[in-house]
């Protein structure tokens, strides 16, 4: 690999992974939302609190998580195409 | 593939979960195949492919992730510019070495200032750059040392954290004061408006937003690199805290807790504990690295270099192999050598803990860094730079600290997986308590652990956000990271300290665990070399004394080339024999020598040449056969005409000095010890009764001494092999632990995990003892790590608090945090007391062999542990 075909590779990555973590993150902050919202009684306030905390948490397990295996993901597929 | 190591100084690493950051962030990039770092000395060791990475992008990531390389600045004295095209060429010399981080040269002041990473290029080499493309340079100022800026980066370090912790302490205690002004007697003293949570958060913001500034933007810019660190769970702590405290002031009506849940302190209480365990660290963290800086201050900064007749004073990593340099009484010798001229005697006490000066005359070694007493002499440099032995035993001990016991790997796994493992933690608490612990267990009534306050109307959200934040802030994976990696450091330093190189951490380890020592006998046990031990006269040798047989045979053996000849001259020469020339000389092989002496026939050889010359033993048949049985060669003397017997000489191999003391000691330690050797039986047996030893593997073939230490291996045995030659290396390579004399060949210390930098093999006993102590300091420091988490974690998720209704508080768990990190460094640095058994006189830095043919050569493992 050189450096100017590294630049768009990174930013593939990273864009992928900023796609993934996000989702991940506000798939599980919205899950929470809805759990909270069919079981008991919670204040709005409440609800909206605990998503915005486990997107937050959620986001911090999932950056790496994501970013790695975005990572990885590429370089394997960079690997087969230097391959052919 | 091309691979390039280098070794980076990093800053602002304070823990082992640094060392996971700096090591991930760089193990990322493309290109880097390895990475170890050794958090005491501050360095990381890259291995990279310079095709695909350069040193620029590794200082990028670094930064980015939190962490600096410092460079330096040197200002070099360019002459022989005269245009533009001059600097161009001048510039494009110094950026084009390794290690250069820019370059700027003024044309008419003819001063080039370069910035450069210490470590991977220096001064010295700086101004060679400039001299190979044609232009003169010097140093315009000398510049610190490695050690003086490695003393900075630390003292800077230590400054930021002191500036730190002396702007969050007094206002830690205030918003404290303020937070309870409601509580005992503080209403009478304490000013109303100080429990305002206005006030109250505007003394927080500046320590959120000062001290507490480094968390957030370091575990951002880890988290970019997909990188997770301590700094994390602080910047989630505090700024979960501080987000609740400024909601609640601001929206009392929330549903947050009102204002009776200003977390204010807790938000600044976390960032001063954290500080205060960052400062405490640093001071203490360069304490365990205090080998390698008594090390590095024995390396001298300069020489005195005889150029053209005159002697020039210039930096010491200037000096090229083959300078000639002068030495005055006093000075320090710059870089290893051999006396040209001159007579002195120098103190090596530093290095070989010889206590009284060593003679040096022309041809005599010299090593850099010991210090000249009395008299001046010249030496020609024989190595120089990183070539030097002191220099090879630096990088030794570095290697060895940045590597990793196998007992880590368990740590290791569990600090890489405890950030992430925490926050999710962290998830399933805030999910438990919100959806199900607050409903069936929260009592207004409950209060914080150790405080007055209840937790009164804290609503669901902020009761399962303050055990949530509490799990995150308690949890301390700083402990387990450190646990190994900071006893290694300081038992391989205290190997150095006492003569012992562990070449790696798993020598160390596995040495603790030995079982079996086996010793090869001629060169380790033994002197390697023959000496006279006995001479007999023979009965009715009327006028015969041992001065007269031991003369006889000197004389007859004078020139001679074979190690029992020469043996009987040295013992001749010792007893003030005044030796002549023989006549009539006759070798013969296989049996001894025939010559004249004074007109006198004399025989000296074995029973075949007395048999062969018809010359009757039968009067010293008995003591041969006693001597023989001791393991000794006798060798018969006759003399006259017709030949009749005069007398005996014995030669043998004699033990040197504490071998006998070294194996009482290994067998008082439950250690099994072996022998092993080519010879035959009866002298292995001999030798092994003198020194103690009883299992003798005699007449083992050099290329089956690995198989005789693979036969204890496989009968479950740990196995340890001391040897000095090359016909050793196969079994020091084959044995568990290879421990090579410091005065042997190269093949074996290139072999061997272990060296001993003197001869005394009582060092074999200081190894194990140290191994000991260092595995018995890893097991307390993980047992320690690992059951304040395995304790702290539960109880800061709440799992007494339906018994107790006591729940701990942020502020509490950054507390217990940061004395459980500290408990880890300040129960290591408990290994500074460590004495060896021995207790022999003062440990010495790296003792290195005499000078002499046996110069000390160190080499460093080609690769670090993984």
């Amino acid at each position: 690999m050189n450096s100017s075909a590294a630049a768009p590779e990174t930013r593939k990555v990273v864009r992928w992974s900023v796609l993934g973590y996000t989702a991940v993150s506000l798939s599980l902050a919205s899950a929470f939302y809805a759990a909270a919202s069919l079981i008991g009684s919670y204040t709005e306030v409440a609800k909206a609190g605990g998503a915005v905390w486990v997107f937050m948490l959620s986001m911090i397990v999932s950056m790496p998580l994501v970013t790695s295996a975005v990572k990885a993901r590429t370089t394997a597929r960079e690997g087969v195409h230097d391959g052919n | 593939m091309a691979t390039t190591q280098i070794s980076l100084p990093v800053m602002g690493m304070s823990c082992a979960s640094c060392t996971s950051t700096v090591e991930g962030a760089l193990r990322n990039l493309d290109g880097v195949e390895d990475v170890g770092v050794n958090l005491g000395a501050g360095h990381a060791s890259v291995s990279y492919d310079p095709r695909q990475v350069n040193l620029e992008r590794m200082l990028e990531t670094l930064h980015d992730v939190g962490y600096d390389v410092p460079s330096v600045e040197a200002s070099l004295l360019v002459g022989g510019m005269t245009c533009a095209s001059c600097v161009a060429h001048v510039e494009k010399a110094l950026t084009g070495l390794e290690g250069v981080t820019g370059a700027s040269v003024n044309l008419g002041l003819g001063l080039a200032r370069v910035s450069y990473v210490p470590g991977i290029t220096a001064p010295g080499q700086l101004t060679r750059a400039v001299r190979d493309v044609g232009y003169e340079a010097e140093v315009q100022d000398e510049g610190a040392s490695l050690l003086d800026r490695e003393r900075e980066a630390r003292q800077e370090e230590l400054r930021k954290q002191k500036r730190n912790l002396w702007f969050t302490l007094p206002i830690a205690a205030l918003v404290m004061i303020g937070t309870f002004r409601d509580m005992w007697f503080f209403p009478s003293v304490v000013p109303s408006f100080l429990g305002n949570p206005y006030v109250l958060g505007l003394l927080a913001t500046p320590v959120v937003f000062g001290p507490g500034r480094q968390f957030f933007v370091n575990s951002w810019r880890g988290l970019r690199h997909g990188v997770t660190d301590m700094n994390l769970l602080y910047a989630t702590g505090i700024g979960a805290a501080y987000g609740i405290a400024v909601l609640n002031t601001l929206f009392p009506e929330a549903g947050f807790g009102g204002r009776g849940a200003t977390f204010f302190e807790s938000a600044v209480l976390l960032t001063a504990f954290i500080v205060l365990g960052r400062y405490l660290e640093a001071v203490t963290r360069g304490r365990t690295s205090e080998a390698i800086r008594k090390l590095m201050r024995l390396q001298p900064k300069t020489a005195r270099v005889v150029r053209a007749g005159a002697e020039i004073e210039m930096p010491a990593d200037e000096v090229l192999a083959g300078d000639v340099l002068a030495v005055r009484p006093g000075e320090q010798i710059a870089v290893d050598g051999l006396v040209l001229d001159g007579y002195s005697a120098v103190d090596e006490s530093m290095l070989t803990g010889e206590s009284l000066p060593v003679e040096k005359g022309a041809g005599a070694a010299v090593i850099g860094g010991t210090m000249n007493k009395t008299g001046a002499f010249r030496f020609r440099a024989t190595k120089v730079g990183k070539d030097t032995a002191l220099a090879q035993i630096i990088d030794l001990v570095e290697n060895a600290q940045a590597s990793k016991a196998p007992i880590q790997k368990l740590a290791d796994w569990v600090a890489g997986h405890f950030i992430l493992g925490v926050h999710i933690l962290a998830l399933a608490v805030f999910a438990f308590w919100f959806f199900y612990g607050y409903q069936a267990f929260f009592d207004p009534n409950s209060s914080f652990l150790l405080s007055p306050f209840t937790l009164g109307s804290i609503g669901v959200f902020g009761f399962s956000l303050l055990l949530s934040v509490t799990v995150l802030v308690i949890s301390c994976p700083c402990a387990v990271g450190l646990a190994t990696p900071s006893a290694i450091m300081a038992g391989s330093g205290k190997g150095a300290e006492y003569g012992v190189l562990f070449k790696n951490a798993e020598a160390l380890e596995t040495t603790a665990k030995l079982t079996t020592i086996v010793f090869d006998k001629t060169g380790t046990l033994t002197r390697g070399e023959p000496s006279v031990t006995d001479v007999v006269v023979a009965d009715g040798e009327r006028g015969s004394s041992e001065d007269e047989i031991l003369d006889w045979a000197a004389v007859a053996e004078r020139g001679s080339e074979h190690p029992l000849g020469e043996a009987i001259v040295r013992a001749a020469e010792e007893r003030g024999l005044a030796l002549r020339h023989a006549l009539d000389f006759e070798s013969v092989p296989g049996q001894g020598v025939a010559a004249s002496v004074d007109g006198r026939p004399v025989l000296l050889g074995n029973r075949k040449l007395m048999e062969s010359r018809g010359v009757d033993v039968a009067g010293v048949q008995a003591d041969a056969e006693r001597l023989e049985h001791e393991g000794k060669t006798a060798m018969f003397v006759a003399a006259g005409e017709p030949a009749a017997i005069a007398g005996l000489i014995a030669v043998a191999d004699t033990l040197k000095e504490h071998s006998a003391d070294a194996i009482a000691r290994l067998h008082k330690m439950g250690i099994e010890v072996a022998m092993v050797t080519g010879d035959n039986r009866r002298t292995a047996a001999a030798i092994a009764r003198q020194v103690g030893i009883d299992q003798v593997l005699a007449e083992v073939l050099p290329q089956d001494k690995a198989g005789e230490v693979a036969k204890l291996q496989a009968a479950g045995k740990k196995v340890a092999m001391v040897g000095d030659g090359v016909n050793d290396a196969p079994a020091l390579a084959q044995a568990d632990v290879g421990i090579a004399i410091g005065s042997g060949t190269d093949v074996a210390k290139e072999t061997g995990s272990i060296i001993l930098i003197r001869e005394d093999l009582r060092d074999v006993v200081t190894a194990i003892e140290i191994g000991r102590a260092t595995l018995r300091k890893v097991k307390q420091n993980l047992f320690w790590a690992f059951a304040y988490n395995t304790v702290s974690i539960p109880i800061g998720a709440g799992l007494l608090y339906p018994a107790l209704n006591l729940v701990v508080s942020p502020e509490w768990a950054a507390f217990l945090m940061a004395v459980s990190s500290l408990t880890v460094t300040l129960n290591t640095l408990l290994m500074r007391r460590f004495r060896p058994s021995l207790g022999s006189g003062s440990p010495s830095l790296q003792q290195l062999p005499g000078p002499g043919a046996r110069h000390p050569s160190i080499t460093a493992p080609e690769g670090r542990a993984a």
